[in-house]
């Protein structure tokens, strides 16, 4: 893991997000489990589910990077202590940059 | 500069050519993550909140406009038309997919760059006083030392695993710019007897644990100078706490053991070394890597240019940038130009592939073909003659590259923080740009005068906010960014950490509550030339520490 996050309860709806690892650009992971880079298509899963699935992305390592849960609502929307960090990976930087700034 | 021989150049090519297999085999899914991060950190590949980021090394942050315009064409073919130059004389990119980052080094490469010592627990990019060989105050060049440390420290056997990374600095002037006793090793040069060496300090630092280096020795005479150093490197290499990341640096060893102590230690290996292992350079390597420092042909001319003295008469902009943003210069009719990365409400350090080609085009035509890069996030044109200033300064302020504000309460350090950062607790650049609009009339900054507020978005500090007159932590208050503020902190030969004034206040409030400080300070000051920090100095920090809280 390239960075510690905090623990989550069983119960809270989580999405998992990594790191596509060819490009770097962030990703989550899909109802089917494949990923994706929009945000509409996160999907919530909770308890063994979700272990579950975080073992499986940690086994697609080829494709994706360091995979961790991220706190998110039923209908995987960004939420909780890290709402500010996960919607600046999700949408990045807070300011205009490069050309536009 | 120093320009790479053969060897230098075949090293750099086989590196690229190891990585791009590296890569390789991380896409294949060959290498696994974390066999993979050592490998790219030594790289200058890091991954960052929502892309990898490659750090390039600008040794001593010297660059020629080749060079430069290489970095802008990966800018503009690899990532999103921009970069940004860091607290270490670095430029940082940070969107580039790591699939290209081969290509990108094999580009790098073609001039004479890289991204080694970049990252890891290997002895960093040597940084210095971006005036160097140019500043009037300079006692002697620091690059030449630079890069003889760089040529003894780049894949040395013993330095390839340090405990923790590690960063040295030199400088050469009575006024140390390199900010040298916050560095594991700072070096500051130094005459005997007609004897050149250096004042070694050690154990310096940021992040976590501020120190102030202690002074080890003040003369060591610099033909043994990386006997010295190599003996420091020994004690660190046995002692340094490998165990615990946040007790590897130096610093917290030489506090450990005690100044005096650890003073021992690296004089009673530099003994031993000395009787049976020495590596003392011999004159004509010194000479020889002195050379390629040699000052540029400059043709005299008189200490005063009409031209410059006119334009200054004739157009206020002009004038008031000339007051701000040169340095001056060894040679007469000649200056040092700061071209400012910290527009208002721009992103600090960060340049634009159409604004790096245009200063590498004025640094062919103006500037000697030396550009600088500043601890402090801009860019410096060494050597320009006062004659060409007006125009110079014309084109970098059709550029947004003529902000007069070098120095000044706008040019803040600003580290990357929560915007790109994955280490980060609270962004920081919105918050500098927020504090540079309540101070953005340049008659109100100049009044003000020399200020340094350095903001970093987590204890890290590569924002340096442990040694700003003013400095803002970011921190992380259950998901909410609050901001610590500092105050006394200083960089130069005075170099201090800054205390803490109280409890964080909300990004919002960082603005004004700063106004009411710098007003206070315009109340209390001695008269118009005492700075900031002088007035902190003089009067102790509660005047300042109860406009910070007062209401609005
Ligand atoms: S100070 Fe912290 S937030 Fe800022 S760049 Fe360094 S690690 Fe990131």
């Amino acid at each position: 893991m390239s960075s510690v996050r905090p623990k989550l309860k069983p119960e809270t709806p989580k999405s998992i997000t990594a790191w596509e690892t060819a490009t770097g650009r962030t990703v989550w992971m899909t109802a089917d489990g494949g990923w994706t880079a929009d945000t509409a298509q996160i999907a919530a899963f909770t308890g063994d589910e979700a272990e579950e699935r975080l073992a499986a992305a940690a086994k697609q390592e080829a494709i994706i990077t360091d995979p961790y849960f991220m706190e998110v609502t039923e209908t995987g929307g960004i939420t909780g202590r890290e709402t500010l960090r996960e919607s600046i990976r999700a949408n990045g930087p807070t300011v205009a940059y490069g050309d536009k700034a | 500069m120093y320009r790479y021989d053969e060897f230098d150049a075949q090293i750099v090519k086989e590196r690229v050519a190891q990585f791009r297999g590296q890569v390789e085999r991380r896409l294949s899914g060959e290498l696994l993550e974390d066999e993979f991060k050592p490998l790219r950190l030594q790289n200058g590949v890091y991954l960052q909140l929502h892309a990898y980021m490659l750090r390039v090394a600008i040794p001593y942050g010297q660059l020629s406009a080749r060079q430069m315009r290489m970095l802008a064409r990966i800018a503009r073919e690899y990532d999103r038309n921009y970069g940004h130059f860091t607290t270490r004389q670095n430029i940082q990119f940070n969107w580039v997919a790591l699939k290209d980052i081969p290509d990108v080094l094999a580009l790098l490469a073609e001039v004479e760059m890289h991204a080694i010592q970049t990252s890891g627990n290997c002895i960093r990019n040597t940084t210095s006083d971006h005036y160097a060989g140019a500043a009037r105050d300079e006692i002697m060049d620091p690059r030449p030392w630079c890069e003889i440390i760089r040529q003894w420290s780049t894949f040395h056997p013993e330095f390839a695993f340090l405990p923790r990374k590690f960063k040295i600095a030199v400088t050469g002037a009575a006024h140390d710019r390199a900010a040298i006793r916050v560095h594991d090793i700072g070096l500051h040069m130094r005459e005997r007897d007609g004897v050149r060496g250096f004042e070694v300090h050690v154990g310096g630092g940021q992040g976590r644990t501020p120190h102030i280096a202690a002074l080890v020795n003040d003369f060591v005479p610099e033909d043994r100078l990386l006997d010295y150093l190599e003996a420091i490197m020994r004690v660190y290499n046995l002692h340094g706490r490998r165990d615990n990341k946040y007790k590897a640096r130096i610093k917290i060893l030489v506090n450990e053991l005690g100044e005096e102590e650890f003073t021992r230690q690296v004089e009673a290996e530099f003994a031993a070394q000395r009787s049976h292992e020495k590596i003392d350079l011999p004159q004509a390597e010194i000479d020889r890597i002195h050379a390629y420092f040699a000052p540029p042909e400059l043709a005299t001319k008189p200490e005063t240019s009409d031209v410059f003295e006119a334009a200054k008469a004739s157009d206020k902009v002009f004038a008031r940038w000339a007051r701000t943003n040169l340095h001056p210069h060894v040679t007469p009719g000649y200056t040092s130009v700061t071209v400012s990365l910290k527009p208002i409400g721009g992103l600090a350090g960060d340049a634009t592939d159409a604004q790096m080609e245009i200063i590498a085009n004025l640094a062919e035509t103006y500037g000697q073909d030396d550009i600088r890069v500043s601890h402090a996030q801009n860019i410096i044109l060494a050597h320009v003659a006062l004659d060409d200033l007006p125009a110079l300064h014309a084109e970098l302020d059709a550029a947004g590259l003529a902000t007069p504000n070098e120095s000044l309460i706008t040019d803040l350090i600003v580290c990357p923080g929560l915007d790109y950062c994955n280490l980060a607790n609270a962004r920081s650049i919105p918050v500098g740009q927020a504090v540079q609009k309540v101070f953005a009339d340049p008659d109100y900054q100049e009044d003000i005068g020399r200020l340094h507020i350095n903001i970093s978005g987590c204890i890290n500090a590569c924002g340096h906010h442990h040694v700003g007159h003013i400095g803002i932590l970011g921190v992380d208050r259950k998901g909410e960014e609050f901001y610590q503020i500092t105050f006394g902190g200083r960089a130069d030969e005075k170099a201090a950490i800054g205390d803490i004034a109280g409890p964080g206040l909300k990004s919002e409030d960082v603005p004004g509550a700063l106004k009411r400080v710098v007003d206070r300070y315009r109340e209390l000051r001695s008269g118009k030339d005492e700075l900031f920090i002088d007035t902190l100095g003089r009067l102790g920090h509660d005047p300042f520490k109860e406009a910070l809280y007062a209401a609005d």
